[in-house]
């Protein structure tokens, strides 16, 4: 209280001064004369350049939704809307990016691969670590792309036939499909990004922490990647026709996909037998969500705990007078409850406390993914929390390619989905099935509209931010309920708008081929699949995807004659691919820390 | 730079009567014949001199379509002063003035200052609200009125800068509460006569940018 009383007296003495993010002041005193890394700002798509912009859009007060001045700018239509905290810190501590780029392999023998990349990320205990993700990250992961370029380009070989290798029975060897590349560059891009951090705490201020929620749109298909307490949800209205033959045939390894039949059940309907439901394509990572991994993590590394703490769950609160008795009990990643003695050492506080968004880790943090967080100890032992943090993400995917849309009904954006990824001062205070009504009751009533997904955004923000009362108290507008205090960011995605890209994009590769075919070219070999067995590049793809969820593959080898969407997986390749996987995961080059 | 006040304002109106135009001349002093459709709201700033004294605007430009109203009208909180636009060549701009008004009165705190602005005076070959008729109006809900061009910049300054001068002298006959930020007046560092060194002052980064006296 104390804090924001001296909050909102600096903002009237000293209005331009921007002050410094909230933070704990455990560890700050050794760096506090080290420079921001980045200078505080919105993201760079909303176009607020002036400082005078950055404050007003930072007023408390009033907290006013932010969208882009130039919708343009983000492609595809994508929305997004933002709005500041009631006060809890001075700037929003919310980031938001997005990065269109092209792969293009250093031979030039393959046409340009295109990928679009959107990034949320969550910042506490100061802005410093959501803002450099949000300007560093997509050059990391591009990285990580260009690592694996060779066995994600679309093959159309010109050049002399590989040398038939017997793949030998004997030999490790595992055949690695580009799905699994894909969230290889994502998976060590978040591990390189926290890296980067850790390498940057010396030589700028504290930069605290943030969560991370990644969207990335390449081959056909969307990756969505979290560390953290963001959300990523696709929503979706469908026909009772496609909803049939969607849930038996849809390739995704969507979380709980096994579960979507629930999802089905809570489906809202609208005029025109359309179901509207959201499919979670994250899960939230907290002190709760991630108890069997944090229980482990102190099981197996006592030290950690500093003997202050105590790696064990009890179904009741054990208390001094129940000392000797029996209590129910579990610890590392037990799932069922089990009797112990209560001892001496089960009155420490334990390693985990709480439930849902108000559980802690070391009573201290209620997310345990995402990056920075480098010096943060606990509150009370002062012992570092970093260790019990990852920055690994969760990723899945889909493959929009399989997504089955009749033309007739117009629906692309209910076949496809529009993805909303946001950051949880939505969440808080509005459940997926609710966001997913809103998106498109917003969007029927925009029907052609450019914006239309701009207001989207706006509606969902305008929503959790809900208005301020009398008292001075944010309520929802259709309830008394509290709504959010929080920073809230949202994007909203168009998923269909992707596909159409894609769709372009490979006809064009085809037109292409089909260009350097018709030219004499001596070399030239039509099919990549080798011999003796070993599968094409496509079924190995997809095997990737039977695995995640079922998906019928009916060995469709005659896509091989897609060029753009076929890969040669010749032993040769296969051991390069797995070398330069080897590398990623060690290379520590911050050359992208610009 | 520093100031001795800010004021907030905020620009209303129905769409297309030129209210991101007014903003854009007064803070850049340029017309932009063909402007995008505001989403939400967007932010202006410029410093005016009033009494010899430094005061920054603050504008939030606001959009004027209906399907925009339920979050425009959270703005109007903490504003100082409001400028109330129609088009001087579509009557149904003026028409709908009322419905501006009571909203504005209604979500904003009651010392706002409001202005009544007919735009587009430049173009009075196409005039369908006489001037008379906007000044009738302004009487009778206690709005100063004014008729400015975006194009030619006719007024505009003189819009901003007199709305200011009232609140200012409202500020000087006490009205206005200048220690709640959400009556839409700062006091700037020019005055800062009280605590000068908060604890954390010292946190202020590298930052020098704002003068201290």
């Amino acid at each position: 209280m104390f804090a924001r009383i001296k909050k909102s007296v600096l903002t009237v003495v000293a209005p331009d001064i921007p002050a410094l993010p909230d933070t704990s002041g455990t560890t700050r005193a050794h760096n506090r004369s080290l420079p921001d890394k980045f200078t505080y700002a919105r993201p760079a798509f909303l176009q607020l350049l002036t400082y005078d912009e950055l404050k007003a859009s930072a007023d408390h007060n009033v907290r006013p939704i932010i969208v882009p001045r130039d919708i343009s700018i983000l492609p595809w239509s994508t929305g997004y809307a933002e709005c500041v905290n009631s006060g809890k810190s001075e700037w929003n501590e919310d980031q938001a990016a997005f990065c269109r780029q092209v792969l293009t392999h250093p031979s030039k023998q393959h046409p340009d691969l295109p990928y679009t990349y959107f990034g949320i990320f969550d910042g506490h205990a100061g802005y410093g670590a959501a803002l450099a993700a949000s300007h560093q990250f997509h050059h990391i992961l591009h990285e990580k792309l260009v690592d694996v370029i060779d066995m994600l380009m679309p093959r159309q070989d010109t050049g002399p036939p590989k040398p038939d290798i017997l793949p030998s029975p004997l030999a490790f060897q595992r055949s690695v499909s580009k799905d699994e590349l894909i969230i290889g560059a994502l998976e060590s891009a978040f591990i390189e990004m926290d890296a980067l951090l850790a390498e940057d705490r010396d030589k700028y201020r504290n930069a605290g922490g943030c969560t991370a929620l990644v969207a990335l749109f390449i081959l056909g298909k969307m990756f969505v990647s979290n560390a953290g307490d963001s959300r990523s949800v696709l929503c979706q209205r469908m026909s009772n026709e496609v909803l049939k033959s969607h849930t038996s045939n849809i390739s995704s390894n969507v979380p709980n996909s096994k579960d979507n039949s629930d999802s089905h059940e809570s489906k809202w309907e609208d005029k025109k037998h359309m179901h509207i439901f959201p499919i979670p394509f994250s899960h939230d990572h907290t002190p709760d969500t991630e108890r069997p991994r944090l229980m482990s993590t102190a099981k197996l590394n006592p030290s950690l705990m500093g003997g202050e703490y105590v790696a064990m769950e009890y179904a009741k609160r054990p208390a001094v007078k129940d000392l000797g008795q029996r209590i129910l009990y579990r610890q590392g990643t037990m799932k069922g409850w089990a009797y112990k003695t209560l001892t001496r050492d089960d009155l420490k506080m334990p390693i985990v406390i709480g439930e849902g968004k108000r559980s802690r880790l070391m009573g201290t943090i209620g997310v345990t993914r995402g990056f920075g967080d480098h010096d943060l100890r606990a509150i009370g032992s002062g012992l570092p929390i970093k260790p019990f943090l990852s920055p690994h993400p969760e990723v899945n995917y889909r493959d929009l390619t399989k997504v089955i849309s009749i033309p007739e009904e117009n629906n692309e954006d209910g076949d496809y989905g529009i993805l909303i990824m946001a950051t949880d001062g939505l969440w808080d205070v509005i459940d997926t099935e609710t966001v997913s009504k809103t998106v498109f009751t917003t969007l029927s009533k925009y029907p052609t509209e450019k914006h239309r997904y701009t207001m989207v955004a706006q509606e969902l923000v305008a929503k959790s931010r809900g208005r301020i009362n009398e008292s001075g108290h944010w309520r929802l507008a259709d309830s008394k309920a509290a709504a959010t205090v929080d920073d809230i960011s949202v994007i909203v995605i168009p998923v269909y708008q992707y596909y159409k890209e894609y769709l372009e994009w490979e006809r064009k590769c085809k037109e292409d081929l089909e260009k350097k075919k018709s030219m004499p070219s001596p070399a030239s070999f039509e099919t990549s699949v080798t011999t003796n067995g070993t599968v094409s590049g496509d079924e190995e793809d997809e095997r990737a995807e039977i695995a995640g969820d079922g998906y019928d593959a009916d060995g469709e080898t005659a896509t091989t004659t897609t060029p753009c969407d076929t890969i040669s997986s010749t032993t040769n390749d296969e051991e390069e691919g797995k070398a330069t996987a080897e590398k990623e995961v060690t290379s520590t080059d911050p050359s992208s820390g610009t | 730079m520093s100031y001795a006040y800010l004021f907030k304002y905020i620009i209303i109106g129905d769409t297309g009567v030129g209210k991101s135009c007014l903003l854009l001349q007064f803070t850049d002093k340029r017309f932009q014949p063909v402007h995008d459709l505001t989403i939400g709201v967007e932010f202006g700033a410029r410093m005016i001199t009033i009494d010899g004294k430094q005061i920054k605007l603050q504008i939030w430009d606001t959009a004027g379509q209906e399907a925009f109203r339920s979050i425009t009208r959270s703005y109007y909180r903490g504003a100082a002063g409001a400028l109330l636009v129609y088009d001087i060549t579509r009557r149904e701009t003026f028409n709908h003035l009322t419905t501006w008004l009571e909203d504005a009165r209604q979500h904003s705190n009651s010392n706002m200052v409001i202005m009544l602005i007919g735009n587009k005076s430049d173009l009075d070959s196409r005039r369908e609200v006489k001037k008379e008729e906007g000044e009738a109006f302004a009487r009778e809900h206690g709005l100063v009125f004014m008729e400015t061009s975006a194009r030619t910049a006719a007024n505009v300054e003189e819009a901003f800068i007199n709305t200011a001068k009232e609140i200012y002298e409202k500020i000087q006959e006490g009205v206005f509460d200048i220690n709640n930020e959400a009556n839409g007046i700062k006091i700037g560092q020019q005055h800062s006569p009280t605590n000068p060194s908060l604890p954390g002052a010292g946190n202020q980064g590298g930052s020098t940018s704002s003068g201290c006296c």
